[in-house]
Protein backbone atom coordinates (compact mmCIF):
# COMPACT_ATOMS: atom_id res chain seq x y z
CA UNK A 1 0.00 0.00 0.00
CA UNK A 2 3.23 2.30 0.73
CA UNK A 3 3.89 3.16 -2.73
CA UNK A 4 0.64 3.60 -4.21
CA UNK A 5 -0.04 5.93 -1.20
CA UNK A 6 3.08 7.69 -1.00
CA UNK A 7 2.62 10.73 -2.89
CA UNK A 8 4.79 12.65 -5.85
CA UNK A 9 6.65 15.44 -4.52
CA UNK A 10 6.44 17.65 -7.60
CA UNK A 11 9.55 19.42 -8.92
CA UNK A 12 7.57 22.44 -7.96
CA UNK A 13 7.85 22.18 -4.38
CA UNK A 14 11.12 21.11 -4.22
CA UNK A 15 11.97 24.33 -6.50
CA UNK A 16 9.54 26.42 -3.53
CA UNK A 17 11.65 24.97 -1.03
CA UNK A 18 14.98 25.66 -2.48
CA UNK A 19 13.87 28.96 -3.78
CA UNK A 20 12.33 30.12 -0.38
CA UNK A 21 16.16 29.64 1.14
CA UNK A 22 17.60 31.39 -1.15
CA UNK A 23 15.36 34.60 -0.53
CA UNK A 24 16.27 34.22 2.80
CA UNK A 25 19.57 35.13 1.72
CA UNK A 26 19.32 37.95 -0.56
CA UNK A 27 17.06 39.42 2.12
CA UNK A 28 20.11 39.18 5.39
CA UNK A 29 22.48 40.35 2.31
CA UNK A 30 20.38 43.40 1.46
CA UNK A 31 19.72 43.75 5.35
CA UNK A 32 23.44 43.67 6.41
CA UNK A 33 23.79 46.82 3.66
CA UNK A 34 20.95 48.96 5.05
CA UNK A 35 21.92 48.14 8.38
CA UNK A 36 25.51 49.42 7.89
CA UNK A 37 23.68 52.14 5.96
CA UNK A 38 21.37 53.52 8.91
CA UNK A 39 24.37 53.15 10.95
CA UNK A 40 26.67 55.20 9.12
CA UNK A 41 23.46 58.24 8.88
CA UNK A 42 22.73 57.52 12.53
CA UNK A 43 26.29 57.96 13.56
CA UNK A 44 26.54 61.49 11.17
CA UNK A 45 23.54 62.69 13.41
CA UNK A 46 25.23 62.18 16.49
CA UNK A 47 28.09 63.40 15.21
CA UNK A 48 26.41 66.22 13.94
CA UNK A 49 24.89 66.96 17.12
CA UNK A 50 27.90 66.57 19.23
CA UNK A 51 29.49 69.18 16.51
CA UNK A 52 26.62 71.91 17.26
CA UNK A 53 26.95 71.27 21.09
CA UNK A 54 30.20 71.91 21.34
CA UNK A 55 30.03 75.07 18.78
CA UNK A 56 27.09 76.55 21.09
CA UNK A 57 28.77 76.15 24.42
CA UNK A 58 32.21 77.39 22.42
CA UNK A 59 30.46 80.52 21.39
CA UNK A 60 29.44 81.23 25.17
CA UNK A 61 26.06 82.09 24.39
CA UNK A 62 25.10 81.12 28.12
CA UNK A 63 27.94 80.62 30.66
CA UNK A 64 28.59 76.98 31.44
CA UNK A 65 26.45 76.27 34.75
CA UNK A 66 23.68 76.73 32.06
CA UNK A 67 25.33 74.96 28.59
CA UNK A 68 28.43 72.88 29.79
CA UNK A 69 30.18 71.90 26.44
CA UNK A 70 30.49 68.25 25.37
CA UNK A 71 33.97 67.40 27.11
CA UNK A 72 33.05 68.59 30.59
CA UNK A 73 29.93 66.29 30.21
CA UNK A 74 32.73 63.34 29.38
CA UNK A 75 35.12 64.90 32.15
CA UNK A 76 32.84 64.30 34.79
CA UNK A 77 31.92 60.40 33.41
CA UNK A 78 35.00 59.64 33.83
CA UNK A 79 35.33 61.35 37.40
CA UNK A 80 31.80 59.74 38.84
CA UNK A 81 33.18 56.19 37.42
CA UNK A 82 36.59 56.36 39.26
CA UNK A 83 36.12 58.85 42.03
CA UNK A 84 32.72 58.67 42.29
CA UNK A 85 29.51 60.99 43.54
CA UNK A 86 27.58 61.32 46.69
CA UNK A 87 28.75 58.30 47.89
CA UNK A 88 28.48 55.90 44.71
CA UNK A 89 30.27 55.86 41.54
CA UNK A 90 28.55 56.19 38.10
CA UNK A 91 28.26 52.43 37.63
CA UNK A 92 26.76 51.88 40.88
CA UNK A 93 24.10 54.71 40.50
CA UNK A 94 22.96 52.89 37.08
CA UNK A 95 22.79 49.57 38.81
CA UNK A 96 20.88 50.83 41.56
CA UNK A 97 18.30 52.30 39.12
CA UNK A 98 18.42 49.06 36.63
CA UNK A 99 17.79 46.86 39.58
CA UNK A 100 14.69 48.69 40.22
CA UNK A 101 13.56 48.72 37.12
CA UNK A 102 13.64 45.08 36.59
CA UNK A 103 12.53 44.37 39.67
CA UNK A 104 9.35 46.79 39.33
CA UNK A 105 8.70 45.87 35.80
CA UNK A 106 9.67 42.20 36.47
CA UNK A 107 6.89 41.89 39.19
CA UNK A 108 4.37 44.30 36.88
CA UNK A 109 5.08 42.03 33.71
CA UNK A 110 3.81 38.93 35.34
CA UNK A 111 0.75 40.38 37.15
CA UNK A 112 0.10 41.80 34.15
CA UNK A 113 0.05 39.01 32.11
CA UNK A 114 -1.92 36.94 34.71
CA UNK A 115 -4.39 39.62 34.88
CA UNK A 116 -4.53 40.27 31.13
CA UNK A 117 -5.42 36.44 30.83
CA UNK A 118 -8.18 36.26 33.26
CA UNK A 119 -9.49 39.65 32.15
CA UNK A 120 -9.25 38.26 28.44
CA UNK A 121 -10.89 35.05 29.51
CA UNK A 122 -13.62 35.72 31.80
CA UNK A 123 -16.24 38.67 30.22
CA UNK A 124 -17.21 39.26 33.82
CA UNK A 125 -13.84 40.14 34.93
CA UNK A 126 -13.31 42.59 31.96
CA UNK A 127 -16.24 44.51 32.89
CA UNK A 128 -15.17 44.89 36.31
CA UNK A 129 -12.13 45.38 36.46
CA UNK A 130 -11.42 46.83 33.23
CA UNK A 131 -12.29 50.84 33.70
CA UNK A 132 -10.08 50.52 36.80
CA UNK A 133 -7.21 49.10 34.68
CA UNK A 134 -7.71 52.06 32.09
CA UNK A 135 -7.67 54.73 35.33
CA UNK A 136 -4.47 53.94 36.99
CA UNK A 137 -3.12 53.44 33.55
CA UNK A 138 -4.05 57.33 32.80
CA UNK A 139 -2.16 58.26 36.10
CA UNK A 140 1.01 60.02 35.95
CA UNK A 141 3.33 58.06 38.18
CA UNK A 142 4.69 61.15 40.00
CA UNK A 143 1.01 61.60 41.35
CA UNK A 144 0.47 58.37 43.62
CA UNK A 145 4.63 58.47 44.64
CA UNK A 146 3.37 61.14 47.27
CA UNK A 147 0.56 58.26 48.61
CA UNK A 148 3.40 55.27 48.07
CA UNK A 149 5.46 57.18 50.54
CA UNK A 150 3.08 57.86 52.93
CA UNK A 151 2.13 53.88 52.80
CA UNK A 152 5.53 52.47 52.61
CA UNK A 153 7.90 55.00 53.93
CA UNK A 154 11.31 56.44 51.75
CA UNK A 155 12.88 53.21 51.29
CA UNK A 156 13.41 50.97 48.12
CA UNK A 157 9.52 49.30 48.75
CA UNK A 158 7.94 52.59 47.06
CA UNK A 159 10.03 53.03 44.60
CA UNK A 160 9.47 49.04 43.45
CA UNK A 161 5.59 49.60 44.28
CA UNK A 162 5.14 52.68 42.09
CA UNK A 163 7.20 51.06 39.11
CA UNK A 164 4.85 47.80 39.12
CA UNK A 165 1.90 50.15 39.58
CA UNK A 166 3.36 51.98 36.05
CA UNK A 167 3.91 48.66 34.19
CA UNK A 168 0.93 46.36 34.94
CA UNK A 169 -1.29 47.99 33.05
CA UNK A 170 0.10 48.18 29.94
CA UNK A 171 0.78 45.04 29.98
CA UNK A 172 -2.09 43.32 31.27
CA UNK A 173 -3.90 45.87 28.43
CA UNK A 174 -1.90 44.10 26.07
CA UNK A 175 -2.84 40.59 26.73
CA UNK A 176 -6.39 40.84 27.58
CA UNK A 177 -6.58 42.56 23.65
CA UNK A 178 -4.82 39.30 22.28
CA UNK A 179 -6.14 36.52 24.31
CA UNK A 180 -9.52 38.19 23.25
CA UNK A 181 -8.32 38.10 19.38
CA UNK A 182 -7.27 34.26 19.26
CA UNK A 183 -8.89 33.38 15.66
CA UNK A 184 -11.99 31.06 16.17
CA UNK A 185 -10.18 28.69 13.82
CA UNK A 186 -7.24 28.04 16.18
CA UNK A 187 -9.51 27.41 18.95
CA UNK A 188 -11.41 25.01 16.64
CA UNK A 189 -8.92 23.22 15.25
CA UNK A 190 -7.00 22.16 18.59
CA UNK A 191 -10.49 21.04 19.76
CA UNK A 192 -10.93 18.95 17.03
CA UNK A 193 -7.42 17.88 17.23
CA UNK A 194 -8.58 16.62 20.96
CA UNK A 195 -7.60 19.42 23.43
CA UNK A 196 -10.18 19.68 25.92
CA UNK A 197 -11.22 23.36 27.22
CA UNK A 198 -8.99 23.51 29.89
CA UNK A 199 -5.70 22.94 27.85
CA UNK A 200 -6.48 25.66 25.13
CA UNK A 201 -5.02 28.54 27.47
CA UNK A 202 -1.61 27.16 27.70
CA UNK A 203 -1.44 25.30 24.33
CA UNK A 204 -2.87 28.09 22.28
CA UNK A 205 -4.24 31.19 23.86
CA UNK A 206 -0.88 32.20 25.21
CA UNK A 207 1.65 31.35 22.83
CA UNK A 208 -1.02 32.74 20.28
CA UNK A 209 -0.64 36.32 22.54
CA UNK A 210 2.97 36.35 23.03
CA UNK A 211 4.35 38.70 20.20
CA UNK A 212 1.57 40.90 21.26
CA UNK A 213 2.76 40.17 25.39
CA UNK A 214 6.55 40.94 24.16
CA UNK A 215 4.95 44.09 23.47
CA UNK A 216 3.46 45.14 26.25
CA UNK A 217 6.07 44.11 28.30
CA UNK A 218 8.62 46.76 25.96
CA UNK A 219 5.92 49.45 26.87
CA UNK A 220 6.26 48.30 30.80
CA UNK A 221 10.13 48.53 30.81
CA UNK A 222 9.49 51.82 29.17
CA UNK A 223 6.80 53.25 31.38
CA UNK A 224 9.40 51.92 34.01
CA UNK A 225 12.23 53.69 32.61
CA UNK A 226 10.42 57.47 32.58
CA UNK A 227 9.21 56.55 36.17
CA UNK A 228 12.32 55.40 38.00
CA UNK A 229 13.56 58.88 37.86
CA UNK A 230 10.76 60.26 39.40
CA UNK A 231 10.88 57.53 41.90
CA UNK A 232 14.48 58.22 42.64
CA UNK A 233 13.38 62.01 43.56
CA UNK A 234 12.73 61.04 46.93
CA UNK A 235 15.70 59.39 48.67
CA UNK A 236 17.13 58.05 45.81
CA UNK A 237 20.48 57.09 46.49
CA UNK A 238 22.30 55.53 45.09
CA UNK A 239 20.27 55.61 41.84
CA UNK A 240 20.62 57.61 38.04
CA UNK A 241 17.45 60.28 39.56
CA UNK A 242 19.02 60.82 43.12
CA UNK A 243 22.02 61.63 41.38
CA UNK A 244 20.53 63.74 39.02
CA UNK A 245 18.69 65.25 41.80
CA UNK A 246 21.80 65.72 43.73
CA UNK A 247 23.80 67.21 41.06
CA UNK A 248 21.37 70.07 40.51
CA UNK A 249 20.97 71.25 43.76
CA UNK A 250 24.96 71.97 43.74
CA UNK A 251 24.02 73.57 39.82
CA UNK A 252 26.38 70.78 38.52
CA UNK A 253 24.90 70.78 34.99
CA UNK A 254 27.53 68.49 33.60
CA UNK A 255 26.16 65.48 36.17
CA UNK A 256 22.67 66.30 35.20
CA UNK A 257 23.34 65.48 31.63
CA UNK A 258 25.40 62.58 32.31
CA UNK A 259 22.60 61.17 34.12
CA UNK A 260 20.24 62.16 31.27
CA UNK A 261 22.31 60.49 28.65
CA UNK A 262 22.84 57.42 30.83
CA UNK A 263 19.59 56.34 31.66
CA UNK A 264 18.80 57.33 28.08
CA UNK A 265 21.26 55.46 26.57
CA UNK A 266 20.69 52.63 29.09
CA UNK A 267 16.67 52.50 28.06
CA UNK A 268 18.01 51.98 24.34
CA UNK A 269 20.46 48.88 24.95
CA UNK A 270 17.44 47.54 27.23
CA UNK A 271 15.16 48.00 24.25
CA UNK A 272 17.71 46.57 21.52
CA UNK A 273 17.69 43.43 23.81
CA UNK A 274 13.66 43.16 24.37
CA UNK A 275 13.29 43.30 20.53
CA UNK A 276 15.89 40.49 20.35
CA UNK A 277 14.55 38.36 22.64
CA UNK A 278 11.17 39.03 20.41
CA UNK A 279 12.42 37.44 17.40
CA UNK A 280 13.85 34.84 19.45
CA UNK A 281 10.90 33.95 21.30
CA UNK A 282 8.32 34.43 18.45
CA UNK A 283 9.48 34.86 15.00
CA UNK A 284 6.52 34.34 13.20
CA UNK A 285 5.46 37.90 14.44
CA UNK A 286 3.86 39.35 11.08
CA UNK A 287 4.49 36.60 8.72
CA UNK A 288 0.99 34.52 9.17
CA UNK B 1 -9.31 8.76 19.38
CA UNK B 2 -9.29 5.68 17.05
CA UNK B 3 -12.54 5.02 15.38
CA UNK B 4 -13.81 1.19 15.66
CA UNK B 5 -16.50 0.74 11.93
CA UNK B 6 -20.19 -0.46 12.91
CA UNK B 7 -21.28 -2.49 10.35
CA UNK B 8 -25.49 -1.15 11.71
CA UNK B 9 -25.26 2.59 12.20
CA UNK B 10 -24.20 5.07 9.67
CA UNK B 11 -20.58 6.53 9.89
CA UNK B 12 -22.58 10.13 9.47
CA UNK B 13 -26.42 10.35 9.87
CA UNK B 14 -28.44 13.54 9.80
CA UNK B 15 -32.14 14.15 9.88
CA UNK B 16 -33.75 16.80 8.56
CA UNK B 17 -31.15 18.97 9.93
CA UNK B 18 -31.31 23.11 9.49
CA UNK B 19 -29.57 25.94 10.69
CA UNK B 20 -30.39 29.15 11.29
CA UNK B 21 -28.38 32.54 12.22
CA UNK B 22 -29.32 35.36 14.51
CA UNK B 23 -29.47 39.06 12.22
CA UNK B 24 -31.60 41.94 13.41
CA UNK B 25 -35.13 41.71 12.61
CA UNK B 26 -35.29 37.81 13.39
CA UNK B 27 -33.30 34.53 12.12
CA UNK B 28 -31.81 33.98 8.56
CA UNK B 29 -32.25 30.32 7.68
CA UNK B 30 -28.59 28.98 6.39
CA UNK B 31 -30.04 25.61 6.39
CA UNK B 32 -32.92 23.62 5.85
CA UNK B 33 -33.86 19.88 6.09
CA UNK B 34 -30.60 18.00 5.54
CA UNK B 35 -31.20 14.42 5.53
CA UNK B 36 -28.39 11.94 4.59
CA UNK B 37 -26.80 8.90 5.72
CA UNK B 38 -23.18 7.74 4.86
CA UNK B 39 -21.32 4.66 5.28
CA UNK B 40 -18.15 4.89 7.04
CA UNK B 41 -15.20 5.00 3.68
CA UNK B 42 -17.55 6.84 1.48
CA UNK B 43 -16.64 10.41 0.25
CA UNK B 44 -19.36 12.81 0.33
CA UNK B 45 -18.78 16.10 -1.77
CA UNK B 46 -20.89 18.52 -1.03
CA UNK B 47 -21.53 21.85 -4.32
CA UNK B 48 -23.16 24.84 -3.86
CA UNK B 49 -23.17 28.35 -4.86
CA UNK B 50 -21.54 30.72 -2.11
CA UNK B 51 -24.15 31.31 0.57
CA UNK B 52 -26.06 27.90 -0.18
CA UNK B 53 -24.56 26.87 3.65
CA UNK B 54 -22.05 24.52 2.90
CA UNK B 55 -19.43 25.93 5.19
CA UNK B 56 -22.49 25.47 7.89
CA UNK B 57 -23.33 22.38 7.15
CA UNK B 58 -19.29 21.26 7.46
CA UNK B 59 -19.65 23.21 10.94
CA UNK B 60 -22.45 21.73 12.63
CA UNK B 61 -20.80 18.03 11.38
CA UNK B 62 -16.96 19.19 13.28
CA UNK B 63 -19.50 20.60 16.13
CA UNK B 64 -18.33 24.11 16.27
CA UNK B 65 -22.12 25.52 15.75
CA UNK B 66 -25.13 23.59 17.35
CA UNK B 67 -28.09 22.59 15.05
CA UNK B 68 -31.29 24.54 14.94
CA UNK B 69 -33.11 21.89 13.67
CA UNK B 70 -32.46 18.18 13.01
CA UNK B 71 -30.77 15.38 14.57
CA UNK B 72 -26.71 14.75 13.90
CA UNK B 73 -25.28 11.67 14.94
CA UNK B 74 -21.49 10.21 14.32
CA UNK B 75 -21.42 6.35 14.53
CA UNK B 76 -24.98 6.75 16.22
CA UNK B 77 -23.73 9.19 18.66
CA UNK B 78 -24.92 12.70 19.05
CA UNK B 79 -22.88 15.42 18.24
CA UNK B 80 -22.63 18.11 20.83
CA UNK B 81 -19.22 19.81 19.92
CA UNK B 82 -15.60 19.24 18.12
CA UNK B 83 -13.88 16.12 18.84
CA UNK B 84 -10.85 13.91 17.79
CA UNK B 85 -13.46 11.49 15.87
CA UNK B 86 -13.92 14.11 13.25
CA UNK B 87 -10.48 15.41 11.49
CA UNK B 88 -10.96 19.33 10.53
CA UNK B 89 -8.95 20.77 7.52
CA UNK B 90 -9.81 24.10 6.76
CA UNK B 91 -9.78 26.46 3.91
CA UNK B 92 -6.84 28.47 5.76
CA UNK B 93 -4.00 25.96 6.74
CA UNK B 94 -4.56 27.18 10.51
CA UNK B 95 -1.21 25.84 10.94
CA UNK B 96 -0.12 26.78 15.08
CA UNK B 97 2.86 29.26 14.54
CA UNK B 98 4.78 28.70 17.54
CA UNK B 99 4.87 25.03 16.73
CA UNK B 100 6.92 23.58 14.49
CA UNK B 101 5.66 21.35 11.44
CA UNK B 102 6.55 18.21 13.55
CA UNK B 103 4.99 19.71 16.54
CA UNK B 104 1.89 20.31 14.56
CA UNK B 105 1.35 16.91 12.99
CA UNK B 106 2.18 16.11 16.76
CA UNK B 107 -0.24 18.09 18.14
CA UNK B 108 -3.65 15.75 18.52
CA UNK B 109 -1.20 12.66 19.67
CA UNK B 110 -0.25 14.64 22.81
CA UNK B 111 -3.53 15.44 23.47
CA UNK B 112 -4.60 11.75 23.35
CA UNK B 113 -1.44 11.14 25.29
CA UNK B 114 0.27 9.09 23.03
CA UNK B 115 3.86 8.18 24.62
CA UNK B 116 6.74 10.80 23.24
CA UNK B 117 8.34 8.25 21.02
CA UNK B 118 5.39 6.83 19.57
CA UNK B 119 4.17 10.28 18.81
CA UNK B 120 7.35 11.14 17.30
CA UNK B 121 6.94 8.35 15.00
CA UNK B 122 3.42 8.66 13.90
CA UNK B 123 3.83 12.09 13.29
CA UNK B 124 7.08 11.37 11.22
CA UNK B 125 4.84 8.68 9.36
CA UNK B 126 2.10 10.98 8.42
CA UNK B 127 4.56 13.96 7.30
CA UNK B 128 6.12 11.42 4.94
CA UNK B 129 2.87 10.29 3.29
CA UNK B 130 2.22 13.97 2.09
CA UNK B 131 5.70 13.63 1.09
CA UNK B 132 7.01 16.69 3.56
CA UNK B 133 9.08 14.55 6.09
CA UNK B 134 11.94 16.68 5.45
CA UNK B 135 10.30 19.70 6.62
CA UNK B 136 9.63 18.00 10.22
CA UNK B 137 12.20 20.75 11.76
CA UNK B 138 10.82 23.53 10.19
CA UNK B 139 8.27 26.36 11.05
CA UNK B 140 5.29 26.89 9.13
CA UNK B 141 5.58 29.81 7.75
CA UNK B 142 8.29 28.96 6.36
CA UNK B 143 6.27 26.46 3.91
CA UNK B 144 4.74 27.48 0.99
CA UNK B 145 0.93 27.61 0.89
CA UNK B 146 0.71 24.04 -0.94
CA UNK B 147 3.20 22.77 1.51
CA UNK B 148 1.13 24.43 4.54
CA UNK B 149 -2.15 22.47 3.54
CA UNK B 150 -0.69 19.47 2.95
CA UNK B 151 0.87 19.76 6.78
CA UNK B 152 -2.53 20.78 8.00
CA UNK B 153 -3.88 17.53 6.02
CA UNK B 154 -1.14 15.38 7.95
CA UNK B 155 -2.17 17.02 11.09
CA UNK B 156 -5.64 16.39 10.73
CA UNK B 157 -5.28 12.81 10.29
CA UNK B 158 -2.64 11.56 12.61
CA UNK B 159 -5.30 11.05 15.64
CA UNK B 160 -6.64 9.04 12.96
CA UNK B 161 -9.99 10.32 12.98
CA UNK B 162 -12.61 7.98 11.38
CA UNK B 163 -14.16 11.14 9.66
CA UNK B 164 -12.43 13.88 8.19
CA UNK B 165 -14.03 17.17 7.03
CA UNK B 166 -12.37 19.62 4.96
CA UNK B 167 -13.79 22.81 4.12
CA UNK B 168 -12.72 24.14 0.43
CA UNK B 169 -9.48 22.80 1.23
CA UNK B 170 -7.14 24.16 -1.83
CA UNK B 171 -9.11 26.74 -2.78
CA UNK B 172 -6.45 29.34 -2.25
CA UNK B 173 -4.18 27.60 -3.90
CA UNK B 174 -3.17 28.09 -7.63
CA UNK B 175 -4.43 25.61 -10.30
CA UNK B 176 -1.40 23.36 -10.81
CA UNK B 177 -1.01 23.01 -6.71
CA UNK B 178 -4.60 22.09 -6.53
CA UNK B 179 -4.77 19.32 -9.07
CA UNK B 180 -1.56 17.92 -7.91
CA UNK B 181 -2.93 17.80 -4.49
CA UNK B 182 -6.60 16.39 -5.91
CA UNK B 183 -4.64 13.06 -7.14
CA UNK B 184 -2.62 13.19 -3.62
CA UNK B 185 -5.44 13.02 -1.84
CA UNK B 186 -7.09 10.81 -4.17
CA UNK B 187 -4.85 8.06 -4.19
CA UNK B 188 -4.26 8.37 -0.31
CA UNK B 189 -8.10 8.27 0.12
CA UNK B 190 -8.66 5.13 -1.67
CA UNK B 191 -6.27 2.94 0.81
CA UNK B 192 -7.94 4.46 3.54
CA UNK B 193 -11.54 3.53 5.43
CA UNK B 194 -12.00 6.71 6.41
CA UNK B 195 -15.27 8.99 5.53
CA UNK B 196 -14.80 11.99 4.00
CA UNK B 197 -17.02 15.15 3.78
CA UNK B 198 -15.20 17.67 1.44
CA UNK B 199 -16.90 21.18 0.73
CA UNK B 200 -16.30 22.49 -2.36
CA UNK B 201 -17.12 25.09 -5.12
CA UNK B 202 -15.22 23.36 -8.14
CA UNK B 203 -17.43 20.66 -9.86
CA UNK B 204 -14.71 18.74 -11.21
CA UNK B 205 -13.22 18.57 -7.74
CA UNK B 206 -16.38 17.06 -6.43
CA UNK B 207 -16.84 14.84 -9.31
CA UNK B 208 -12.58 13.77 -9.13
CA UNK B 209 -13.06 12.75 -5.53
CA UNK B 210 -16.49 12.12 -4.61
CA UNK B 211 -17.89 9.32 -3.97
CA UNK B 212 -21.36 10.85 -3.17
CA UNK B 213 -21.93 14.19 -4.47
CA UNK B 214 -24.80 16.29 -3.22
CA UNK B 215 -26.02 19.50 -4.80
CA UNK B 216 -26.93 22.53 -2.22
CA UNK B 217 -29.34 24.95 -3.18
CA UNK B 218 -29.55 28.81 -2.58
CA UNK B 219 -30.06 30.41 1.11
CA UNK B 220 -31.61 28.10 2.66
CA UNK B 221 -29.33 25.18 1.22
CA UNK B 222 -31.40 22.56 0.71
CA UNK B 223 -30.51 19.12 -1.15
CA UNK B 224 -31.62 19.47 -4.51
CA UNK B 225 -29.40 16.84 -5.87
CA UNK B 226 -27.83 13.40 -4.54
CA UNK B 227 -25.54 11.36 -6.90
CA UNK B 228 -23.66 8.11 -6.24
CA UNK B 229 -20.09 7.55 -8.17
CA UNK B 230 -17.28 5.24 -8.39
CA UNK B 231 -15.58 7.35 -10.19
CA UNK B 232 -12.57 7.99 -7.93
CA UNK B 233 -11.50 4.59 -7.60
CA UNK B 234 -10.93 4.71 -11.50
CA UNK B 235 -7.51 4.50 -13.30
CA UNK B 236 -8.02 7.94 -14.42
CA UNK B 237 -11.48 9.50 -13.26
CA UNK B 238 -11.19 12.54 -15.76
CA UNK B 239 -10.71 10.04 -18.74
CA UNK B 240 -13.40 7.54 -17.94
CA UNK B 241 -16.81 7.81 -19.65
CA UNK B 242 -18.99 9.03 -16.66
CA UNK B 243 -16.96 11.81 -15.89
CA UNK B 244 -18.37 14.06 -17.89
CA UNK B 245 -21.63 13.73 -18.38
CA UNK B 246 -21.71 13.62 -14.54
CA UNK B 247 -19.96 17.00 -14.19
CA UNK B 248 -22.69 17.97 -16.53
CA UNK B 249 -25.75 16.91 -14.51
CA UNK B 250 -24.00 18.52 -11.40
CA UNK B 251 -22.94 21.39 -12.69
CA UNK B 252 -26.41 22.38 -14.85
CA UNK B 253 -27.71 21.81 -10.99
CA UNK B 254 -25.34 24.59 -9.60
CA UNK B 255 -26.03 26.55 -11.95
CA UNK B 256 -29.39 26.71 -11.53
CA UNK B 257 -29.03 26.98 -7.51
CA UNK B 258 -26.93 29.89 -8.38
CA UNK B 259 -30.05 31.65 -10.96
CA UNK B 260 -32.63 31.09 -8.03
CA UNK B 261 -30.68 33.29 -5.55
CA UNK B 262 -30.67 36.13 -7.97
Amino acid sequence: MNTAVRPRTGPTDRGSGTRLNSDNSTRSRFHLSAAARSLGLRALAVGGFLLLWWAVARAEIWPPVILPPPHAVWEQAVATTTEGFSGSTLPEHLWASMRRILTGSGYGTAGGILLGLLIGLVPALRVMLGPLISFVRALPPLAYLSLLVIWFGINEEPKIWLLIIASLPPVAVATADAVRNVGPDYLHAARSLGARSWRLPLWIVLPHALPEVITGVRIAVGVAYTSVVAAETVNGLPGIGGMIREAQRFNQTDIVILGLFVIGLSGLLIDGILQRIDRILAPWRGRT
Amino acid sequence: MSWSPSPTTAALELREVGHDYPSRDGTVPALDGITLSLDQGQHLAVVGPSGSGKSTLLRLIAGFQQPTRGTLTVHGTPVTGPGPDRGVVFQQPTLFPWLSVLANVEFGLRMAGVPRKERRERALHQLALVGLADTARMRPYELSGGMQQRVAIARALAPDPGIVLMDEPFGALDALTRERMQEELRLLWRHTRKTLVFITHDVEEAVFLGTRIIVLSARPGRIILEESSDLPYEENPRAAPGFARLRERITEAVRHAAHQAH
